[in-house]
């Protein structure tokens, strides 16, 4: 997915990890997985450089999918999709 | 499919260390594992009432006399405290927490309830062994 695709999907959870670090993001993106249905989309906020490919190899690994990362002004945005 | 297994012997109780082990413990966790923990002698004075949540008891493994600065940075990384890592995995997998029958009386804990709400049982060495045959991964820290 380019960048403005990954912008515009319909996100149903959202988790602002910002200003955590490792392995805060993974933990909340963990935890917040359970409060979403299978197919569903959600996005992590980090600003946590280890988060970057943490987060997308713990999905891959689990099962789910990752959607691709979005850069932003001092953070970057991870979406994934619930298996 | 069966979850994988990790055990942990954890003989340090430093807070470096502990640290260490307890943000091992958030990966396992985040990655659905089934955590056995023994907590062997230095670590058994760490787990204990009195001294796990007082970082004051506790000193590093390794550049003691950055202690200061070490607290210091994880408080401004949002960082927990290292207990804390090892109370939210067990919220989030399998993670039992047992401590040596032996390492306990070192320190003066003879019972369960001398130590933190989070320890499970105290068990001697066999079972330590036992864990680190029938799990995929043991680490010792």
């Amino acid at each position: 997915m380019n960048q403005d695709e990954l912008k515009n999907l319909e996100v149903h959870k959202k988790v602002d990890a910002r200003g955590t670090a490792c392995p805060g993001p993974l933990l909340a993106a963990k935890k917040a997985l359970g409060e979403i249905n299978s197919g569903e989309v959600m996005e992590i906020l980090s600003s946590d450089e280890g988060t970057r490919r943490d987060v997308p190899k713990w999905a891959q690994k689990k099962g789910h999918e990752y959607l691709g990362t979005v850069e932003e002004s001092g953070y970057f945005t991870i979406f994934m999709k619930k298996k | 499919m069966e979850n994988k297994r990790l055990t942990i012997a954890l003989f340090s109780g430093s807070l470096d260390k502990l640290t260490a082990a307890g943000i091992i413990l958030s990966g396992a966790a985040a990655d659905d594992m089934d955590v056995e923990v023994f907590v062997l002698l230095q670590g058994a004075r760490a787990f204990m009432k009195g001294i796990a949540e007082n970082n004051d008891k506790l000193e590093l493994a390794e550049n003691p006399k950055l202690k200061a600065e070490f607290m210091e940075s994880l408080e401004k990384l949002n960082v927990k405290p290292w207990l804390e890592f090892f109370r939210e995995a067990k919220e989030l997998t399998n993670v039992k927490i047992y401590i040596c029958g032996l390492a306990g009386k070192v320190w003066g804990g003879e019972k369960l309830d001398d130590f933190v709400d989070l320890a499970d049982d105290i068990v001697g060495i066999g079972e330590c062994i036992t864990s680190m045959e029938e799990s995929d991964i043991h680490l010792f820290i």
